[in-house]
């Protein structure tokens, strides 16, 4: 600042009008502002006669006073708007110049307010699931700390509980739960021998053994999937297919098999990529959204759609493992929760690095792809090292090919194409000196020109070869048939460069990202000669596609079987190895502001990436801070054991599942709007032990620990008998006088018709079986084999897509992956009954089932029918059921019993 | 088995989370009481709009059992026919001079680029307007027939949308979100009303004959709603999956199945004596049952007679005319037996190009627009004047309608036109609704709306107002939120109310 200007400050303030609130202020907002924002009236939660409600703001989120700086405040904004939506008064005269400037003046000077000039405190709540977790003294006597809490509560209510359920019931009850799977005949009658001797050990043991099954990750996962409405196709218009999405499934069923603490799956999900989990982050990308190609042109439309993305990520979060509905902070400050719409953006720059789509996940060195991967890696190797003693060769790896050639030393190169109609998303070239790093890349100062320069129909221009963006921003160019001159590629490097490698990829988003299943990602044989430039600017001929894909192979004919190897092994490496998933891809965090109103056409100020204030969410970080930092701060604040959120959240989503109804019966909304807990001290109890357990032998946050402590109370043995006491207090058994018997869900149907039937595949993990055809571009996926015996795995791998109706169990209210499903609706409509009824599923496995129950039932028809009832619904049939049975067939009898309420509800 | 516990609005939340608020501010009021503040607050509150939401007494044995509205609605039943793709407002029921006088320009103001992509020339439009009824109102010779019931309808010719991708515009249109996985505007309709037809599904969303809108299921799906308000899907071809019974299976050899579960279920409900949820299952398997006698009925066109089938065009034409006339039929078997909600899809998903399977006429609109007509026009006013005729206007509302517009000049092409979310008309008749009258108006090229804006919010809440309901009173609690058909907008549009 020069001297003048300093002299001119100086005058202008000594001179300036010494504006006063109650002469020259007050009157303006009342003529103009209190009638709706005074103490009659606070539209949009805003009062302007008091001065701590201006410097907050109203439910935008904007104050509306920021002393010493009139241009800040939303107050002065609004009032000078021209647009209809925002301006203030919205109806009315408008203020004058003069009461504008008056306002502007006084704000300038500190905006001072005799008497209401109190400091400013933070936002605070006192709702109940802000508060410490603080561990509750155990009311009384029981060995399971849990039926103290519960039968303290029915003490006090007067209700008495039921005694413990039948062993079959018990047995049937807990596999389900545990498992998802109904308990096969044999172990429920070694079950009821055991329990007849020994109860308590009998169960113990076998809720020891149904929690190192398998099958229980398998059970518990799907839980987990459906609160993020995780899917393996983006939904909306394409609803394109995920590529290898379900790698993360597979990492959800693993983390609950291995009993992985949930501190660290939470850690692991939200900052995988620098753990060596990094198909984790797929959890970041669960939710639906619209790719580049089906937004449109508008920029403010490609604005919009990037920041819907950043929602689904801020939803899932926030609904999964903060059990808030962050998203209502979008727009304005949350209507009922201490969150305010700085806290939205503060989280939005968490996950400014994430993007939907696909990347090669981090794995650590004890991964079991990453060990998979090592191998078929050292066998290419091998390969590659017998075909380099004969030359160069091409190798096809789908979405680009490869051309490995030998040394040359140049500063540019020429790609001459003998093809007409030629399309490159990017050009990359190696060298042996640092082998991934592409000399092409226009970041090297590598520069390209080529024919035709602007593409076809100068829509593609050649400078897209090397911008690094693999997607649908390709250089076209297409030349008459008979043209003389035909496409190339001249590719400038900043200095002499050794190269060896050439790599051309054809939308490699296809290959990256999504699909649609037609159109394998490929990029055609062209046809080339390569030639580079000598230090005195001649062009020397390389090589070219002739020389190494005719001319070597003829002269080495052994080449031949080391290519096709090649290209086995290429094709295992894509299956078995590490391959790009759907997992998230990982971009240059851009600097975060507040979005007024949500919109991405209004920023406002820049805000740090930080967890919720009300939580002292501040993470000393700022839009500086490289994503992976930012998230793996936001994960170390989120999984601190001192978190009020995240440990009672998850015990309740236990709770929930074990019990059927959460202790907090709104197990994503733990906010004001959500329904208060029915055992608030049980529910801190459980978050305490959940954290800090008081067994020795249980590891903290572990979630198979809290399973068992659930399934082992007497609260879960009680049998699920109605008694009139109850069902008049408590009709819907929250307080658990009985266990709540309940649907079972669609998953559990489909599973234990397939286990009866013995057709059960029971593989863990991998690639989806998929029940739909295989679409074309913007077609929808339609079922073509919802039955076969393909399609005979747990459903848990069914390929996921998006509101794709599998004709059968999507009636079961199985979800449509469309928004965030903390618990599934139960709903009974006649499409389930004709689908159980009459699905080409059903009555196929009904086949087996009687089948198997010829070979396995004993020779008389009594016992088959014996073996019929005790498959499916663990029990004999009484007389007058096995009368009933009469001559129907065994297909039949099957039949009726798998669409039996029995058969459908969890005793 | 298990019943939510009663607990409070967001509203109630809202009220007592404010006092949370204040009262930890730790602020002194200046002279005013706490206690007066949030009387006052309380007060203002309780005169505002925020409204507690009602609640539909849904029996679990028969969650399809006809309900009260609201209050007493002009229309009882809804028929949706609605037209993916975005038909051009300016080709059909707009008319707009100015686009004569203008044809080839490209005058100042108009977006360079719109949705695919760099615009070209304003064209007039492709089709002549001529006054049609005693209204004498101007529609285009591209839908002759629609255009002759212009008495019929009340037009409203300034919607405007919030997206120009036809997914989300779907999705926003009928579920009132842009996004995936919110309730249809059926799924919320039988959520609250059930259905006066104890013998079909309150709710039946009837495809076109080349399948399923860009938006597939998300258009009739239940989203968070119960699976038991979703719409069966099913056409004059193609009947709801599994509703027939399996071939290899006999008539007697299901009879005794059916008697077989009976007995399995009686003796199971003795353990558990009163458990609504297992009878309610019980009645399902009845109602199914039912359907299986009544929904081939309804399929069943051979015994409608001759004039109807050659008045609806299923005998003439092309192959997908005489497919969709057929669905028509079927539409007006649906609402004759008092089904809740038909919704009429005239239009599929785009695979196959540009208006071929739809309206979305990005190129040689001429064509291809007409090529959509052809299969629209004849049989959709068949169905309205059979609707009419049979007096069920008297208590059915029709709507009819699309997700965006188009525009008033041409692409880069020359031959097509973009999408256009910033106006387009719709229309509604039938019960409840003013005859002949048009509400709104775009501007003088038909590219914005212009007088009296109508949002999809407000379409919506006037649709739901006609059947009895207070659109900002029909919510679900869902994750945190009371959802509504029309999210926290939408106004009753009065001026269309008869």
């Amino acid at each position: 600042m020069n001297f003048g200007s300093l002299l001119t400050l100086f005058l202008l303030s000594a001179v300036a009008y010494a504006v006063e609130y109650e002469d020259d202020i007050l009157p303006i907002l009342e003529d103009h502002c209190l009638k709706c924002h005074g103490p009659d009236k606070q539209k949009a939660g805003l009062r302007v006669d008091q001065r701590l409600s201006l410097l907050r703001g109203g439910d935008g989120g904007f104050p509306s006073l920021v002393p010493g700086d009139a241009s800040k405040s939303h107050l002065i904004e609004r009032i000078k708007s021209r647009d209809a939506s925002e301006q203030m008064p919205p109806k009315g005269e408008r203020l004058s110049e003069e009461e504008i400037e008056l306002l502007e003046q006084w704000i300038a000077g500190g905006a001072e307010w005799p008497g209401q000039m109190q400091a400013l405190e933070a936002i605070q709540s006192d709702h109940w699931s802000f508060a410490p977790v603080v561990r509750p003294k155990i009311v009384f006597g029981e060995n399971n700390p849990i039926d103290s809490f519960i039968n303290a509560k029915l003490a006090a209510r007067g209700l008495s509980a039921n005694g413990p359920a039948d062993a079959r019931s018990l047995i049937r009850r807990v596999s389900t739960i545990l498992t998802g799977l109904l308990p096969e005949p044999r172990r429920v009658a070694r079950f009821l021998e055991d329990y007849a001797r020994d109860q308590d050990g009998a169960y113990a043991e076998l809720v020891e053994e149904l929690l190192s099954s398998p099958h229980f990750g398998e059970r518990w996962a799907q839980h987990w999937l459906d609160v993020i409405r995780w899917a393996e196709s983006n939904g909306s218009e394409s609803n394109l297919y995920r590529k290898n999405a379900w790698q993360y499934r597979d990492y959800v069923v693993r983390a609950f098999n291995e009993d992985r603490p949930y501190d660290q799956f939470v850690r692991e999900q939200l900052a995988g990529d620098s753990l060596g989990s990094g198909e984790a982050t797929g959890f970041l990308v669960a939710g639906p959204h619209v790719p580049a190609a089906t937004v449109g042109r508008e920029p403010s439309a490609i604005r919009q759609a990037r920041a819907d993305r950043m929602d689904e990520i801020l939803q899932t979060v926030g609904a999964s493992i903060m059990g808030m509905t962050i998203g209502c902070a979008r727009c304005h400050n949350h209507k009922f929760d201490p969150i305010t719409i700085k806290d939205y953006y503060a989280m939005a720059a968490v996950f400014q690095d994430v993007e939907f789509g696909s990347r090669f996940p981090e794995f650590d060195s004890e991964h079991p792809r990453r060990k998979r991967g090592e191998e078929i890696w050292s066998e290419i190797a091998k390969r590659r090292k017998l075909l380099r003693q004969t030359g160069g060769w091409e190798e096809d790896w789908g979405a680009y090919r490869e051309w490995h050639l030998g040394v040359a030393e140049a500063d540019a190169i020429r790609i001459r194409f003998k093809n007409a109609n030629v399309t490159v998303d990017e050009l990359q070239v190696f060298g042996p000196a640092e082998r991934k790093v592409n000399l092409a890349h226009r970041g090297t100062g590598a520069t390209v020109r080529g024919f035709p320069a602007e593409g076809n129909e100068g829509r593609n221009p050649i400078n897209r070869v090397n911008d690094g963006e693999f997607g649908t921003m390709a250089w076209r160019g297409r030349v008459d048939k008979n043209s003389k001159e035909k496409p190339w590629i001249q590719l400038d490097l900043p200095k002499r460069e050794k190269i060896d490698r050439l790599r051309l990829s054809s939308n490699r988003e296809y290959f990256f990202d999504t699909d649609y299943l037609t159109q394998k990602p490929y990029l055609p044989r062209y046809d080339f000669d390569l030639e580079v430039r000598q230090p005195d600017g001649e062009w020397k001929p390389w090589v070219g596609t002739w020389h190494i894909n005719r001319k070597l192979n003829e002269l080495h004919p052994e080449r031949k079987k080391l290519l096709a190897e090649i290209q086995k092994l290429i094709t295992q490496l894509g299956e078995e190895g590490p391959q790009p998933g759907f997992v998230g891809r990982l971009i240059p965090p851009e600097v975060t502001r507040v979005l007024h109103r949500g919109s991405p056409e209004s920023p406002r100020d820049e805000v740090a990436p930080a967890g919720l204030d009300i939580l002292e969410g501040n993470l000393g970080l700022n839009s500086r801070t490289p994503g992976a930092k930012r998230r793996s701060a936001f994960s170390g604040w989120l999984s601190d054991k001192s978190h009020p959120l995240t440990s009672r959240v998850m015990v309740n989503r236990i709770w929930h599942h074990v019990f059927g109804s959460g202790i907090v019966s709104t197990p994503s909304d733990f906010g004001s709007a959500g329904a208060a807990p029915s055992h608030p001290a049980l529910l801190d109890w459980l978050a305490a032990e959940f954290v800090s357990p008081t067994s020795q032998q249980t590891k903290p946050w572990s979630m198979k620990g809290m399973i068992r402590l659930l399934v082992m109370s007497k609260s879960f043995r009680r049998s699920s008998q109605p008694s009139t006491e109850g069902i008049n207090a408590d009709a819907g058994s929250r307080l658990l006088w009985r266990f709540p018997p309940r649907r079972v869900a669609a998953e559990v149907l489909r599973d234990s018709i397939l286990q009866a039937s013995g057709k059960l595949n029971r593989r863990i993990g991998g690639r989806s079986y998929r029940i739909h055809n295989v679409k074309k571009t913007y077609a929808q996926w339609e079922v073509v084999d919802n039955h076969g015996p393909g399609t005979w795995r747990r459903m848990l791998y069914q390929e996921r897509m998006r509101r794709v109706d599998d004709q059968i169990f999507t009636a079961f209210d199985f979800p449509d992956c469309g928004q965030v499903r903390a618990k599934r609706p139960v709903s009974t409509t006649p499409l389930q009954a004709l689908n159980l009824m009459n699905s080409p599923f059903v009555v196929k496995q009904s086949y087996f089932i009687a089948e198997r129950a010829r070979k396995e039932g004993g020779e008389k028809r009594e016992s088959q029918i014996r073996w019929l009832f005790d498959c499916l619904l663990s029990r004999s049939p009484q007389v007058d059921e096995m009368a009933a049975c009469g001559e129907i067939s065994l297909q039949l009898v099957a039949r009726s019993l798998m669409n039996s309420n029995e058969f459908g509800f969890l005793p | 088995m298990t019943h939510e516990p009663e607990h409070l609005s967001p509203q109630g939340h809202h009220l007592l989370s404010r006092r949370n608020f204040m009262r930890n501010t730790g602020f002194s009021l200046g002279g005013l009481g706490l206690a007066h503040l949030l009387a006052a607050e309380e007060a203002q509150r309780a005169a505002s709009s925020d409204k507690l939401p009602i609640r539909p007494e849904i029996n679990p044995d028969q969650p399809y059992a006809p309900r009260g509205g609201h209050f007493s609605g002009a229309a009882q039943q809804v028929l949706v026919i609605y037209c993916p793709g975005a038909v051009s407002h300016v080709d059909t029921f707009d008319y707009k001079p100015a686009l004569e006088k203008l044809h080839g320009k490209k005058p100042p103001g108009l977006p360079a680029v719109t949705f695919e992509g760099p615009t070209g020339n304003i064209a007039k439009p492709f089709w002549e307007f001529k006054p049609r009824g005693q209204t004498g109102k101007m529609t285009s010779e591209l839908l002759p027939q629609m255009g002759s019931l212009a008495d019929e309808f009340c037009f409203l010719h300034s919607l405007h949308t919030q997206t120009s991708a036809h997914p989300q515009g779907e999705n926003f249109f009928n579920t009132g979100f842009t996004m995936e996985g919110f309730p249809s505007f059926g799924a919320w309709v039988t959520y609250a009303l059930g259905s006066e037809c104890s013998e079909l599904p309150a709710f039946v969303a009837i495809n076109d004959p080349r399948g399923l809108a860009r938006s597939g299921k998300n258009n009739f799906g239940c989203g968070f709603l119960p699976a038991s308000f979703q719409g069966t899907d099913f056409n004059a071809r193609n009947p709801p999956a599994n509703l027939n019974r399996p071939a290899s299976v006999t008539p007697a050899d299901d009879r005794k199945t059916v008697n077989l579960l009976r007995h399995l279920n009686r003796k199971h409900l003795e353990k558990y004596p009163g458990d609504a949820d297992l009878a309610a299952r019980i009645a399902s398997y009845e109602l199914a049952g039912k359907m299986q006698t009544s929904v081939p009925e309804m399929m069943d066109l051979s015994g409608e007679p001759d004039f109807i089938h050659s008045e609806y065009g299923t005998q003439d034409g092309t192959d997908l005319k005489q497919a969709y006339a057929k669905n028509c039929i079927l539409a007006r078997r649906l609402v004759e037996k008092g089904v809740r909600v038909v919704q009429l899809f005239n239009g599929s998903d785009p695979s196959g190009g540009n208006g071929i399977t739809n309206w979305d006429s990005h190129s040689d609109i001429l064509k291809t627009h007409a090529m959509q007509a052809e299969i629209m026009d004849q049989p959709t006013a068949a169905l309205i004047r059979d609707l009419k005729r049979r007096g069920l206007l008297e208590h059915t509302l029709v709507v009819w309608c699309t997700e965006f517009g188009r525009m008033p000049f041409l692409q880069s092409n020359g031959t097509g036109r973009d999408h256009n979310p910033d106006t387009f008309t719709c229309m509604l008749a039938g019960a409840g609704v003013k005859q002949g009258f048009s509400y709104g108006e775009s501007d003088e090229f038909g590219y914005k709306a212009a007088v009296n804006p109508v949002e999809v919010y407000d379409f919506n809440a006037t649709i739901l107002h006609l059947l009895g309901l207070d659109h900002e009173r029909l919510s679900y609690y869902h994750n945190g939120l009371e959802r509504r058909l029309t999210n926290v907008h939408g106004h009753v549009i009065n001026e269309v109310l008869a």
